[in-house]
């Protein structure tokens, strides 16, 4: 049983921050790393594997540092994104080797353990070169595997592969992460995440936005006030029938003033609405303006950057 | 030193085409050889003295710093460009190791490929194991380990280290060399030149093998490049960051 | 420009799908040919053998060679004006001749940015998708490896022309010189672009290409001297002049020396025979290469 622990780490390179004041704990189990591409999960992966030093913070395994430390790989395998491997080499030298370069006592029982465990058997005498997308990515999969780590990285594991071959890498890390083994592996796809990670991190523009239970995530999400600027064609009018709604726990109408901006006269102001209950709240203001005689010009979530980790999470 | 990085780094570096190549280079050599003894003879007086220009001129400036580019910057330079390196970074394995290990395979292949073809061809035209043909021998022998450790550490620090090499070992030896004394200074050409001509001996300046430097400067120098690339190289793969962009 | 109207797709029966129509339009109007695909590609190569319009660490090599080409032009364009003088102390073509190192190593850098990252990443095949046929491509290739060397070799000798103005050395002197200057510089230009990018598209690995190009350069160039210091050795003249054949740069220069009067500054091909062999031979060499690259891009798959 191990623990990757991240303590307020940041990193930058030159002016750009790719991972900002992250603090996070990961387990045994399953663990995904959601965020759209670029969110900073490759840097926060390659900080976890020792490969990227944190501008600031600390990364270590079970108190032991990762940066500057080789030891640490005797308990952590990483599968990177890329594909390139020793092309020459065939599948079964490839794994023999890494688990050589592990000192294992008995590297050939370890890589045939390995192999089987991805069930490249049939297939580990061919050069790598040959090898189809998904079929690399068992390999790689089987050079992580070789030396029974506590800990498994993978970056992007899904990427290019067939639903079949998704199927079996799921069916294989729920395994490993029942084995007690702490896995953590980076995704931009919800449905993968979703059937397979135990918990979830969220990072969005290198913060570190939701971290816990899948379902309790979404629900956090779902449940908490939201806030609206609504402009309409009569905003007096509006606010009085909004604040009848029992999903409105507040309702504040904003002075209008005019602004001049590229696409004509616009005003600004409107109702700030605070919703309790966002799905019935999203459901009822279309039937209210439409009772009264209102307009909608606009209904405009106000709380912008949580709203996008939620659409994010709901929508995809 | 480790046995399981040689072996993938041998292979790496004998891949079909790349092993072609670093035949090529050696074969040319012997074929010029072969035809300077069957075509200028092996006269008392001349063979010495073409042996002397031929292995200086094709083999310790053209031949040596070619190979060594190859194999050097070919023993680290593709896995760091294509990111298969972190296969041995993410081993309990200190860096020093990779690199040490690397090296004396770049140097091993450097040494079948290049110094013994040089004694070789020296053999050929003088007709036997005299003076020069083991002098040019021992001379490439150094530098191909000098340019080896410079060249693999160029690979570890830049993506441009077959252009970069080039730029050192025809611009700055050879060309600016000629025309900028100075330069000749901090050149491995001239190191290793200086050990051939101490090999020599007596018969080095009526045969023109005379180096710009001494030579416990030229073996103190050797000595201080070879080790301080391979440290550097170490320190450098202990940091190295692995981007996306090839 | 006027689209053609498009027929509205009838909303299918009730429980079937639809496909809206969203405003898509088919392109029907005139097309750029492939005459239009091949100057991209050509002008797409010569700015990559500069590395303009990509990152800075391309540009860094390319732009260094091109000023170490220059700096001896403006050395000694420098020590003409100051020292003053009839004449420039070195030729176009001797100059040309004397920075062949520079210029093969421009070679070996950039031609495998041209071929080599096509065929790595297996998108030449993806050309071939367009109404682009192999032997345009391989032209496009060619004529932009040979602009981007004529550009590198030209530019100094632009420099020295018009430093040999400022020293008030006459104008109807130094044209002439000029012209066949610029003459020599493509003949180089042509003959080496040809051995380069034929070389690049056997080496798909950018690292192993440069090593290669340089490699079979400095090899031929090595046995050229080493023939010649054998015939010289046996006062073999013939032999000494025809060693000039083997390398790339000495065929250049001995075709200069023998057809346009070029003062020659190794090889001297022996007689009118002579001229004629070296530039049979030139005119083999650049068009064995082009077959040779037609015949390497012959076998890359369609598809």
């Amino acid at each position: 049983m191990s623990t990757l622990s991240l303590e307020a780490v940041s990193r930058w390179f030159g002016n750009v921050v790719a991972v900002n004041d992250v603090t996070m704990h990961i387990g045994p189990g399953v663990t995904g790393l959601l965020g759209p591409n670029g969110a900073g999960k490759s840097t926060l992966i390659h900080m976890m594997a020792g490969f990227l030093a944190p501008s600031a913070g600390t990364v270590a395994l079970d108190d032991r540092p990762v940066w500057r430390n080789e030891d640490v790989y005797r308990d952590l395998g990483l599968v990177p994104e890329r594909e390139d491997m020793y092309d020459n080499l065939s599948g079964w030298d490839f794994v023999l080797a890494n688990a050589t370069l592990h000192r294992l006592p008995d590297p050939a029982a370890a890589a045939r353990r390995a192999i089987d465990t991805v069930q490249m058997a049939d297939a580990q005498d061919r050069d790598i070169r040959t090898y189809s997308k998904g079929m690399r990515q068992r390999i790689k999969m089987a050079t992580a595997l070789v030396h029974d780590p506590a800990v498994l990285l993978l970056d992007e594991p899904f990427n290019g592969m067939d639903p079949r071959q998704r199927l079996q890498l799921m069916e294989l890390l729920d395994r490993l992460g029942g084995e007690g083994r702490t896995i953590l592996f980076s995704s931009h796809i919800l449905e993968e995440v979703e059937q397979i990670a135990g918990r979830i991190e969220v990072m969005v523009a290198g913060r570190h936005a939701a971290s816990g239970d899948f379902r309790e995530i979404r629900r956090l999400m779902t449940r908490r006030p939201h806030q609206y600027t609504i402009r309409s064609s009569d905003d007096r009018a509006l606010a009085a029938a909004v604040i009848a709604e029992p999903s409105t726990s507040s309702v504040e109408i904003v002075a209008g003033s005019e602004r001049v901006s590229a696409v004509g006269v616009e005003r600004v102001g409107g109702v700030h609405v605070q919703a309790t209950d966002f799905a019935a709240f999203i459901h009822a203001l279309p039937q209210l303006a439409a009772r009264g005689g209102i307009r909608l010009y606009e209904v405009r979530p106000a709380d912008e950057s949580l709203e996008s980790v939620f659409s994010y999470l709901v929508a995809r | 030193m480790n046995a399981t990085v040689a072996r993938l780094t041998s292979r790496a570096i004998l891949g079909r085409r790349r092993a072609l190549l670093l035949l090529l280079l050696p074969a040319a050599l012997l074929v010029i050889c072969v035809l300077a003894r069957v075509l200028a003879g092996a006269g008392p007086d001349g063979a010495d003295g073409l042996a002397a220009e031929l292995l200086n001129g094709f083999g310790l400036a053209v031949l040596l710093p070619l190979l060594a580019l190859i194999a050097g910057t070919g023993a680290i330079g593709p896995e760091i460009d294509d990111g298969s390196i972190v296969y041995l970074l993410a081993k309990p394995l200190r860096r020093s190791v990779i690199v040490v290990t690397k090296a004396l395979v770049a140097i091993g292949i450097v040494t079948l490929f290049g110094a013994l073809p040089v004694l070789i061809g020296g053999v050929i035209m003088t007709g036997g194991l005299g003076a020069v043909p083991v002098g040019y021998g021992v001379g490439s022998l150094l530098a191909g380990i000098a340019y080896s450790a410079v060249f693999l550490l160029l690979a570890v620090v830049s993506r441009n280290a077959v252009v970069l090499g080039l730029l050192y070992a025809l611009l700055w030896e050879s060309l600016i060399g000629q025309f900028v004394p100075g330069a000749q200074a901090l050149s491995i050409q001239q190191w290793s030149l200086a050990v051939t001509q101490s090999v020599v001996g007596a018969d080095a300046e009526r045969l023109g093998i005379a180096s710009a430097v001494g030579l416990p400067v030229a073996v103190v120098l050797l000595t201080l490049v070879t080790v301080g690339s391979v440290w550097y190289a170490s320190r450098r793969l202990r940091t190295i960051r692995l981007t996306e962009d090839a | 420009m006027s689209a053609p109207e498009q027929p509205q797709l009838p909303p299918q029966a009730a429980g079937g799908g639809v496909i809206h129509d969203i405003g898509y339009r088919h392109y029907d109007g005139p097309r750029l040919g492939t005459r239009y695909v091949q100057r991209s590609l050509f002008v797409d190569g010569l700015r990559g053998a500069y590395g303009l319009g990509r990152s800075m660490r391309s540009k860094i090599m390319p732009l260094l060679l091109l000023a170490a080409m220059c700096l001896p032009a403006i050395v000694l364009v420098v020590v003409t004006t100051v020292v003053g003088g009839d004449d420039l102390p070195l030729g176009y073509t001797e100059y040309l001749f004397n920075v062949q190192t520079v210029v093969a190593i421009f070679l070996a850098a950039q031609a495998p940015v041209l071929v080599s990252r096509d065929l790595r990443y297996r998108v030449v095949p993806l050309y071939f998708a367009r109404p682009l046929q192999r032997p345009q491509y391989v032209q496009a290739k060619l004529a932009a490896m040979t602009t981007a060397l004529f550009v590198l070799m030209a530019l100094p000798l632009v420099i020295m022309f018009a430093g040999a103005l400022l020293a008030k050395i006459p104008f109807s002197e130094q044209a002439p010189d000029l012209a066949l200057g610029l003459l020599a510089a493509l003949l180089y230009a042509v003959v080496l672009a040809g051995v380069g990018l034929l070389i690049a598209a056997f080496t798909p690995r950018r690292g192993l290409g440069v090593a290669a190009v340089i490699a079979v350069l400095l090899v031929l160039s090595g046995a050229q001297v080493a023939v010649w210091a054998i015939a010289d050795e046996l006062g073999n003249t013939t032999l000494a002049g025809l060693s000039g054949l083997i390398s790339p740069s000495t065929l250049v220069d001995g075709v200069l020396s023998s057809v346009l009067g070029a003062s020659s500054t190794v090889v001297e091909p022996p007689g009118t025979l002579g001229a004629v062999v070296f530039v049979a031979a030139a005119v083999l060499l650049v068009v064995g290469c082009y077959l040779a690259l037609l015949a390497r891009y012959r076998r890359v798959p369609t598809s």
